[in-house]
């Protein structure tokens, strides 16, 4: 492949082997880096801050060792293994830590975090589980508290007119991303899962501007390419929690399909929703984050009453991608020891057997180790659909 | 050989108090009472422990059905595998919350039936009229159970209220994010009002309300005093007592019954120290019970403990309450308010005293005050791996709790020949099991690591003596 046509996926391909080089070359600069886990961090406030937002990212294939000295292996699997390379110092450019309420594997593990590493800043973002008036006011004033409290630590007032300039860069980073994922609608995409699994884990540990960058170069160049050939592979959406190495995905294509969507946390989950810039920031954050994402730790109170009128508002943005994408089976991935997502994974398979896709659920531990298993129950799956 | 093995099971554990002998009977008393009740036509509710909506729904006259009380019975009467494994057919990982587990397993079984499955355990979960969630800040479970079982009774509306509590944090003042949490929890009490008065079709009673808040105020009291006077030495009741009487507290607040116990428990603790009668006759070891679950099926392990002289004077679990007093409610006449602040001014009231410890943490700080109130020698912990709530950040509380607080005296000789007296950690045990899923446990490995703990605290004894 020429130079010129591989544009920017080789320094894709350094930045997700060496996640967070580009923060350590950037703090020689003087730039600060705060570190966070989970998509439920406003990152938009910690930019405004002047801090770049670093998503802390776990290593299927390193094992977790330090890490279990201080939490218990009961923990969210993904979670520990952020942990674990946290506390081995893999990120220790980062000033501190912003966990927010997520699952109950965040917040217990909290206290662990900010007296294991000893950074100088933590704050634990409360969010609600429920959707309604007085949930989101609750949430605006809670996102309010933190703007006070970074701003404590950064030795400056955070003001709206920075809020709402970090609002815009993300809206656009988010805009861009929806229009790869435009690139996988056709058949075959134009765009691999792999590789957009790489490019999305990226960026999450990029500088806002950069990220864009990136996206900027992607968008201009990958219309150009043409389709690998026209054998058409069967398409395929994954859905789970936080997905940050690609493996799973890579699997997948290798077995001989494509993976075209996702539900993910590092995916549509999170790239998808933007935030309202005609309002408030910090009101339009918290509607962003709260009524936007939709993720199965917010309860949404069914409108009608009906279970499938609950399925359809729980899981209704999945059935649209489902159509928007063309996809033909699904994968239910859940790690081991995730309630919010493990208590779903019969509803979803409800939801989704109405829609008549095929659907394979794979419970999984966060680890490389397991990918021999995976393999053979993928291809299966696979060899069933045809 | 098995039928031996089945009688050993079958044994009850050994009660050290009256009260927390009665409690079997109540319980069972409590499960037919929630079937009467639905046979009379009156609203059954699902319902969780310590969410503070006691005093509302029995003032809205519905019947609150104790769902993890049911999961713990099956536990403890190890009859809870045939509902693990039915949920596990229907793709709820075996690592999920058992109770939930459990709880679902039934629910589908039952629904799928149409009456009670087989032999069900005291008569079996009744069908409920509603199921009422809480997201709190804690317990994904409580969060997503009721969601998940509605998938097998979906006429049964679910309603989930968030009452939120403020993590700990040093920069964060609580006067400035006190307002809005109490505003937003009193707004979410009023939706479980409301929900409540569609359902039932009928008003909230205020003042009935304010009468029970009064009551459950009283009863907080009432349980704060008998369980401080297990200070005693010799104790009078431990934590094997305390896992008994947890159920007036968990089950029955907001009742007359549940403060009429207390103040019956309080009588027979004060009869029991004026005689110096202990838990067991020889005291030597007091430990506290400094986190976890209990394993239901595998009460008898705390009488193991006092085979070996150790107590419990203490524990950490089920001991979600404090003086009112202590907590500095506002004057208000409102009872959601009232409510309210003693939601969060509970969960909230240790954080001036972590502050003034340098690396402590209010839940490490609720340790040293227990070790310091009652005597401690010793701290256990439970590790129940399906359940994270409670669970997680145990190790991270001991090794804090290690760092920061060194009560034990030991002689050390210089090179001179000099004698110093320094100070080291407590010894502690983390068990690991589970709250009902017997498969995690395994009866000589418990105790196993029971007696080497118990060889560790005899050491530093004689170091003591010596």
């Amino acid at each position: 492949m020429e130079e010129k046509q591989k544009g920017m996926w080789p320094l894709v391909e350094k930045y997700y082997q060496d996640y967070g080089s580009r923060a350590r070359e950037l703090k020689k600069d003087g730039i600060k880096f705060m570190g966070y886990i989970c998509s439920f961090v406003p990152v938009e406030i910690i930019r405004a801050a002047g801090f770049v937002p670093f998503r802390i990212r776990g290593n299927v294939h390193e094992p977790i060792t330090k890490g279990n000295t201080q939490l218990e292996t009961i923990a969210c699997p993904f979670m520990r293994s952020c942990f674990d390379l946290s506390f081995k110092g893999h990120y220790d450019f980062c000033e501190g830590v912003i966990i927010p309420h997520a699952c109950d594997s965040m917040t217990r593990s909290y206290s662990v975090w900010k007296y294991s590493l000893g950074l100088p800043y933590s704050h634990f973002v409360n969010v609600p589980h429920t959707v309604n008036a007085a949930s989101l006011q609750f949430f605006e004033a809670e996102l309010n508290t933190f703007r006070k409290s970074l701003g404590r630590y950064a030795g400056k007032e955070i003001n709206t007119a920075e809020i709402a300039q970090a609002i815009t860069a993300y809206n656009q980073l988010r805009k861009k991303v929806k229009a790869l994922y435009e690139l996988r609608k056709t058949n075959p995409p134009l765009v691999s899962g792999t590789e957009m699994a790489k490019l999305l884990t990226v960026t999450a540990g990029l500088p806002v501007e950069e990220a864009n960058l990136l996206c900027d170069q992607a968008l201009d160049q990958l219309p150009q390419r043409t389709a690998p050939s026209d054998k058409k592979f069967p398409r395929i959406l994954i859905d789970g929690a936080c997905i940050d190495n690609i493996d799973l995905v890579q699997l997948v294509e290798e077995s001989g399909a494509s993976v075209v969507a996702d539900d993910l946390c590092l995916g549509m989950r999170d790239f998808w929703p933007t935030t309202d810039v005609d309002q408030d920031p910090l009101k339009a954050l918290s509607r962003r984050y709260l009524e936007k994402l939709n993720c199965p730790r917010t309860f949404r109170q069914s409108p009608g009453g009906s279970l499938s009128d609950d399925l359809q508002a729980r899981f209704g943005d999945m059935g649209a991608h489902i159509k928007e994408f063309g996809v033909d089976g699904i994968i239910i991935y859940v790690y081991k020891y995730c309630d919010p997502f493990g208590f779903e994974v019969s509803a979803r398979k409800a939801y989704l057997s109405s829609l008549g896709v095929s659907i394979l659920y794979l419970e999984d531990e966060y680890s490389a180790g397991t990918i021999g298993r995976l393999r053979t129950r993928i291809q299966a799956f696979l060899e069933m659909m045809g | 050989m098995a039928e031996e093995q089945k009688k050993n099971e079958n044994q009850k554990r050994r009660t050290a108090t009256k009260a927390a002998s009665m409690i079997g009977p109540m319980v069972k008393e409590l499960i037919a009472a929630t079937h009467r009740a639905k046979a009379e036509g009156k609203k059954l509710a699902y319902t969780f422990i310590s969410c503070h909506y006691e005093e509302i729904v029995r003032a809205m006259d519905v019947v609150p059905v104790w769902t993890e009380n049911f999961a713990g019975i099956c536990g403890a009467k190890r009859d809870a595998e045939r509902f693990l494994s039915r949920a596990e057919s229907l793709d709820f990982s075996r690592s999920l919350c058992s109770y939930a587990l459990c709880g679902i397993g039934f629910d589908q079984w039952r629904e799928d039936l149409g009456e009670m499955p087989p032999d069900p355990p005291w008569g079996g979960q009744g069908r409920p009229d509603m199921m009422l969630s809480s997201g709190q800040i804690l317990c994904d479970p409580r969060n997503k159970w009721y969601q998940a079982a509605q998938q097998f009774m979906p006429d049964v509306p679910n309603y989930n209220f968030s009452i939120p509590w403020p993590l700990y944090d040093d920069d964060i003042e609580l006067t400035e994010i006190e307002p809005y949490y109490i505003k937003y929890i009193v707004s979410e009490l009023k939706g479980l009002i409301a929900f409540l008065e569609t359902q039932t079709q009928k008003r909230m009673d205020y003042d009935r309300l304010g009468e029970l808040v009064n009551l459950t105020e009283r009863t907080w009291n009432m349980i704060w005093e008998t369980y401080e006077l297990r200070r005693a030495v010799p104790t009078p009741m431990d934590t094997g007592d305390a896992m008994n009487t947890m159920v007036p507290w968990a089950f029955m607040m907001a009742t007359q019954e549940s403060y009429n116990f207390f103040a019956e428990l309080n009588r027979e603790l004060k009869e029991k120290i004026a005689r110096k009668e202990g838990v067991i006759k020889d005291e030597k070891y007091r430990l506290l019970w400094g986190g976890g679950l209990p394993a239901w099926f595998a009460l008898k392990d705390f009488n193991y403990f006092n085979s070996k002289g150790a107590v419990f004077p203490v524990e950490t679990t089920y001991r979600l309450i404090e003086p009112i007093y202590r907590l500095n409610i506002p004057d208000t006449n409102d009872p959601l308010e009232r409510i309210a602040y003693r939601w969060f001014r509970y969960w909230t009231y240790m954080y001036d005293k972590a502050k003034k410890r340098p690396g402590s943490e209010p839940d490490v700080e609720r340790l040293i005050q227990f070790i310091e109130d009652y005597k401690i020698d010793g701290v256990v912990m439970h590790e129940a791996f399906s359940c994270r709530t409670w669970h997680l950040g145990l190790i991270w509380q001991l090794s804090q709790l290690k760092k920061i607080y060194k009560p034990v005296p030991f002689l050390t000789i210089g090179p001179d020949g000099t004698k110093n007296v320094e100070h080291r950690e407590l010894p502690t045990l983390i068990l690991e099991s589970d709250i009902i899923d017997i498969n995690s446990y395994s009866e000589a490995d418990t105790r196993n690591r029971i007696d080497a703990f118990i060889e560790t605290l005899e050491s530093i004894k004689k170091q003591r003596e010596n």
